[in-house]
């Protein structure tokens, strides 16, 4: 098995190469593909479309601040561990990275059922730029500029097809070169429009201690492309010094004492068991409620009617929202040499002498000092409805979006949506069809559908419960879900595919073996005492269906069968769960079947809904014109429609415009052969 | 695939066959769970899921000719099993006439058109039938009621065939212009209709449920998603538990409802039973007025069931007729004697007639009598409850007026006895306060449709709801040792309760968690 974490370039090495790369030595004027930012989707979106084989450019403000966690130094947890788990068998780096980073790993929901099991790991900030930067420095056909983007260079409408643009490039501040592009992909995160917010004061900018991004890019977003776009807001805690910290009166939260890596391709984390570090639970006390209060009229961000996300609320509108409650504050290391604490669940914006009266009303911090205070940032975000499921901008040939550009929050989210929209603009430029993957198959199409198709009103984040398919998606078998599928599209490497390919055939022998090991009630019964397998059962079970009992692991299946299991015990895990969760999986798969034959069927882009000539009541038409479904599939999800309605698109669909369906036909074949693949998993 | 349960011959008649038809479906339940729990992995789908679609396709009401479609792979079975075809099935696309009869008990429901479809050259693409079948209710009901016997085969939802066509790609665009109309009619005004038809209450009580399911469903994918670093309170799931557990019990106990409301819809089964030569085709003759069963002095006269369908005070009643009780040496009369008592067993309310001038003249005397004879026929504990039975004193032209009197003032109110009535099917005396007391029986056992508890009036809800209830008890299965797959029985009761009052999407379950929890994070 490979261990990637051994081979790393140090460092300091990879940082003075990246700086050596200044705008004025940009090598050349023509990319396949340019990456704006260089956040979680930025990064991502780079990587993917140079393993896709395009020639790529990514720009970011400051190469110091590639890979840099914004936010909490954390990565994963219950559904954000799944997509950094699909990221990973897309051969993302996120998992990867959090691997080289972590410093605090557990398994969430442990006991809840491994189909919602939460990978999760604190990081250690420094060592994951590290990674990020020393790994994209690596990626063959990369090349990395510090710069900021003036404007984003597009076509006037094509005369044949009113209405949509094509994208040829970007150009730089304080340059009159364009630097010209098949595929641009915007991940500018909290930056576009971006203001900050502390206290009474307000200032441009899209992060602390970054400059504000230009305005040029947003205008031609709105106003030469005609985007709609929304504010959405955000916000960050204070850091504490964690020396300032009476750690003994909060609550010792130590790590997983085996820590599991995120990524599929390692079987450690760099950080050893027993280096990890622990984190700390502690409470708001009624004094912080009174400090909010008594602080409004201060806190201008609080005060605006701008959407923040419901499940990241700054600590003022938890106090306003639910009063007279004590909130979890979390204390979470920032690094393994850091000496700062990061706060969970102490977003704040009133100004800084208030924050710190703030968290002194917290016995544990009741002489604690702030290094850095909180702040809160709105920004501008596209409406994804605007998007394809490819990530692309509708009315705009090779323009993609990722990340909070789309209305997303957290770094996984933001990863996810880098990842495929750098597949796809890879693609696009090499004259490839695009892709989308099916919210049946993966949380990256859950992610990616519930955006494209219903668009967002708040910050979007990804939840275990969005997924319908929730008992087929599961940590475990991203590898089998989408590693195949990602080498047939090219953003997968043939070491990774090689190896998603031995553990498949592993498992599906494995699975095979104890399906062949069948015999009676009462022989296994005298074969391993102590199992609870019901007595009045006459009828004879497989080693598979032995396996799904509670108190069965596979263990003990081989240690009775050692020839014929003892070769398979590396999946011993992944075997029990197999067996648990395919009763259910199959049930479910005639729902998959049908979701998949309706995304199957392609709506063309350029349909006029309103003068469409078919049997269309005028609010559904106004409805297929807001959001455009890409697929019929999208179009059934949307709110309002009816079956009617859906009839006399498919037959639309169908029946006209011939041209466009044979091209979107190549494709969806290419997608049902893939998802036929997909579905023959060790059964 | 065959549950040997399923294929017991319940020998039923007409009237037995919506309960060979629960029963199997029962039985299905069951053997789906024997393989959950012994790991088959060959799982039955639940009803919902079930791949065989079947439904009246012609209007409701009365009319001279139904058609009853079937679409999907279980198409074949019930040709198989249902029109005598074991070996061959029909040449596709041409009409045949056969008897089509129940799978299990065999016995003969209508005579009719058979049609088979092979796929893909049907109207939904798949292996599809149609039955063109006489257009009573009682025959309509009947057929229905088999073919949801075979296994694999459910009713279908409104609009399926259509949406099966579609998906099939079967629709052109010249049918579609009007199909567009015509499916819009059948699904969403039908959704809405069969609603509001529901009588408020029973909306009430479905909305009620879907509710506080979505509550349940919310509260544990915040415990999922949320709890272990964000503030959920402890004690979330029990509280779950016990709504779980209480919406169990409330739709079980809606199901058994007896069927109150399907009745209303489909018929009261009534049965007419007794000794020999007591006028029970008489009774039935006098009641539908018209000669519908032979009429004798011949003890033994009526041999097998004959059976008519009744309006009785605009309640939809389907009369039975049956063999007279009493052991016989002769085969043909021993089954029909048979059939007699399963009817009896099976039936809603069972008319006990009496031969008024073979009681003693003693009042005491003649209630002992009669309170052993109900005994006898009323074998079963289920009907021995008066409110399932009314006793008819035939032949009271023959008694002494005094006599009469005697009989009618003493048998009244005596304990154990049903409601008694004299009549003359003679004369007709009597008739008059008979049909108002059998009216009112039947009144109260489909319930007020304006009043009262609400009652489940259709098959299909029946279904889903039955759906919900498995559902909810793979979350009792699950919660200690898998809150996903616990869970996914909670996603599983919501999906069968939405396909009655609406779809649930993943965002109203999110709108309840963060309105009920402070997500910390």
């Amino acid at each position: 098995m490979p261990h990637m974490l051994t081979r790393k370039l140090s460092p300091v090495q990879s940082i003075w190469f990246l700086v050596t790369k200044r705008a004025s030595h940009v090598s050349r004027q023509l990319y396949d593909v340019i990456v704006v930012g260089g956040g979680h989707a930025g990064t991502e979106a780079a990587a993917a479309a140079a393993r896709a084989g395009a020639e790529t450019l990514l720009v970011t403000q400051k190469i110091q601040t590639i890979g840099a966690l914004s936010c909490n130094p954390s990565l994963g947890g219950v559904g954000k561990g799944h997509l950094v788990k699909e990221i990973d068998a897309l051969d993302g780096l996120c998992g990867r990275a959090g691997d080289w980073a972590g410093i605090h790993f557990s398994i969430l929901n442990r006991r809840k059922g491994p189909a919602v099991w939460g990978p999760r790991a604190q990081l250690d900030r420094q060592r994951y730029r590290e990674f990020i930067q020393a790994e994209l420095l690596s990626t063959p056909r990369l090349t990395v500029l510090e710069g900021s983007v003036e404007e984003l260079l597009v076509t006037d409408p094509n005369p044949e097809e009113p209405g949509v643009h094509s994208v040829t490039g970007i150009r730089l501040a304080n340059s009159s070169h364009p630097i010209s592009a098949s595929s641009v992909i915007l991940t500018t995160g909290t930056f576009l429009s971006g203001s900050l917010f502390m206290g009474q004061t307000t200032s441009p900018g899209g992060r602390i201690g970054d400059a504000p991004s230009s305005s040029g890019l947003s205008q031609t977003l709105r106003e030469r492309l005609g985007l709609r776009v929304g504010r959405l807001r955000t916000g960050t805690p204070p850091r504490i010094l964690k020396d300032s910290v009476d750690l003994s009166l909060a609550k010792l939260h130590p790590p997983d004492s085996n820590p599991t890596p995120f990524s599929f391709m390692n079987t450690h984390t760099r950080c050893k068991p027993e280096e990890q570090l622990p984190c700390y639970l502690t409470y708001t006390t009624p004094g912080v409620e009174r400090v909010v209060r008594e602080s409004l009229h201060l806190n201008c961000h609080i005060q605006q009617d701008t959407k923040g996300p419901r499940y990241c609320p700054s600590i003022e509108s938890k106090v306003l929202r639910f009063p007279g409650r004590s909130h979890q504050v979390w204390l979470e290391p920032e690094g393994v040499n850091s000496d700062l604490l990061y706060p969970q669940g102490l977003s704040m914006t009133m100004p800084p002498d208030v924050q710190l009266r703030l968290i002194r009303e917290i016995p544990a911090m009741h002489r604690a000092e702030i290094h850095t205070p909180g702040y809160g940032v709105q920004y501008d975000y596209v409406c994804p409805t605007q998007l394809s499921p490819a990530l692309q901008v509708k009315n705009t040939q090779g323009l993609f979006l990722a990340g909070q550009i789309n209305g997303t929050t957290g770094y996984e989210e933001a990863a996810a949506q880098g990842l495929w929209a750098g597949l796809n603009a890879a693609r696009w430029a090499l004259s490839l069809p695009l892709v989308g993957l099916s919210r049946t198959e993966s949380y990256i199409g859950v992610l990616i559908d519930d955006l494209v198709s219903r668009g967002v009103k708040e910050p979007y984040r990804m939840f275990t419960s969005r997924a319908e398919f929730r008992t087929s998606l599961r940590p475990d078998n991203a590898d089998l879900r989408l590693t195949m599928k990602g080498y047939e599209l090219g953003c997968v490497s043939s070491v990774r595919h090689n190896e998603a390919v031995r553990v498949k055939r592993g498992l599906q022998d494995a699975i095979s073996s104890l399906q062949a090991l069948t015999m009676s009630t009462t022989r296994w019964r005298r074969m391993l005492p102590g199992i609870s397998v019901s007595e009045s059962k006459n009828s004879s079970l497989s080693g598979m269906d032995l396996l799904q009992y509670k108190d069965v692991s596979f263990e003990m299946l081989a240690s009775v069968f050692p020839e014929n299991l003892s070769e398979y015990m590396e999946f011993s895990e992944r075997l029990k769960i197999e067996a648990v969760y395919k009763p259910h999986c199959d049930q479910s798969k005639r729902e998959i079947e049908r979701i998949q034959k309706e995304e199957n069927m392609t709506l063309p882009q350029n349909i006029d809904y309103f003068t469409l000539p078919v049997s269309l009541s005028q609010e559904v038409r106004e409805i297929l014109d807001r959001f455009r479904p890409s697929t019929l599939g999208a179009a059934t999800r949307l709110e309002g429609m009816t079956p009617a309605a859906l009839v006399t698109l498919f037959n639309y669909v169908q029946f006209t415009g011939k041209e466009a369906r044979t091209t979107n036909r190549k494709q969806t074949d290419h997608e049902e052969d893939l998802c036929t693949r997909n579905a023959s998993l060790p059964q | 695939m065959y549950c040997p349960a399923t294929m017991l011959p319940v020998s039923a008649v007409c009237g037995g066959i919506y309960r060979a038809a629960t029963r199997a479906l029962r039985t299905r339940k069951i053997h789906q769970c024997c393989h959950l729990s012994s790991g088959d992995g060959v799982l039955q789908a639940g009803l919902a899921d079930a791949d065989t679609i079947f439904a009246l396709s012609s209007g409701h009401g009365r009319c001279g000719v139904a058609v009853v479609r079937i679409s999907g792979p279980a198409a074949t079975t019930a040709l198989r099993s249902m029109v005598g075809l074991r070996k061959h099935l029909p040449p596709p696309r041409t009409a045949m006439l056969r008897s089509i009869t129940d799978p299990y008990s065999k016995e003969i429901l209508d005579r009719g058109l058979v049609l088979w479809f092979p796929a893909p050259h049907s109207f939904t693409g798949e292996d599809s039938a149609e039955f063109h079948i006489h257009g009573g209710p009682a025959v309509i009901t009947a057929v229905l009621q088999a073919l949801g016997s075979v296994p694999g085969m459910r009713p279908a939802e409104a609009g399926e065939f259509t949406r099966r066509a579609f998906h099939a790609g079967k629709l052109d665009l010249t049918e579609v212009e009007g199909l567009g109309d015509l499916i819009h009619a059948e699904t969403e005004a039908q959704r809405r209709q069969a609603l509001r038809q529901m009588s408020g209450d029973l909306a009430c009580l479905y909305q009620n449920w879907s509710h506080r399911l979505k509550r349940c469903l919310a509260h544990v994918e915040a415990f999922i998603d949320f709890s272990e670093d964000e503030l959920i309170e402890e004690g979330v799931l029990e509280q779950v538990d016990i709504s779980v557990h209480d919406l169990q019990a409330e739709i079980g106990q809606h199901l058994k409802d007896e069927r109150r409301g399907e009745r209303l819809r489909s018929g009261v089964h009534v049965v007419i039973a007794g000794a020999t030569n007591a006028g029970k085709s008489s009774l039935l003759n006098t009641l539908c007025q018209r000669p519908a069963a032979i009429v004798s002095p011949i003890a033994g006269t009526t041999r097998d069931v004959v059976e008519t369908a009744l309006d009785i005070g605009g309640f939809p009643v389907l009369l039975s007729d049956t063999a007279g009780l009493r052991e016989s040496p002769d085969l043909v009369e021993q089954e029909g004697v048979r059939r007699a008592r399963e009817r009896v067993q099976q039936a809603d309310l069972t008319l006990l007639v009496v031969d008024s001038t073979l009681l003693p003249s003693e009042e005491h005397q003649a209630s002992a009598l009669l309170l052993n004879h109900l005994r006898s026929v009323l074998s079963s504990q289920e009907n021995t409850e008066t409110g399932r039975c009314l006793l008819v004193l035939n032949k009271t032209d023959l008694l002494p007026e005094a006599q009469r009197e005697k009989l009618n003032r003493g048998l009244r109110g005596v304990s154990g006895l049903p409601p008694v009535c004299l009549i003359s099917c003679q004369t007709n005396e009597g008739l008059k306060d008979f049909l108002t007391l059998l009216q009112s029986s039947i009144k109260s056992m489909c319930g007020d449709p304006l009043s009262g508890a609400p009652t489940l009036t259709q098959a299909r809800h029946r279904a889903h709801l039955q759906q919900c209830v498995a559902a909810l008890a793979q979350y009792g299965r699950y919660r200690d040792t898998d809150l996903a797959l616990a869970a996914e029985g909670i996603r599983l009761a919501l999906t069968g309760l939405g396909r009655i009052t609406g779809r649930v999407g993943a965002e109203e379950i999110l709108d309840i968690i963060f309105k009920d929890f402070c997500i910390g994070k």
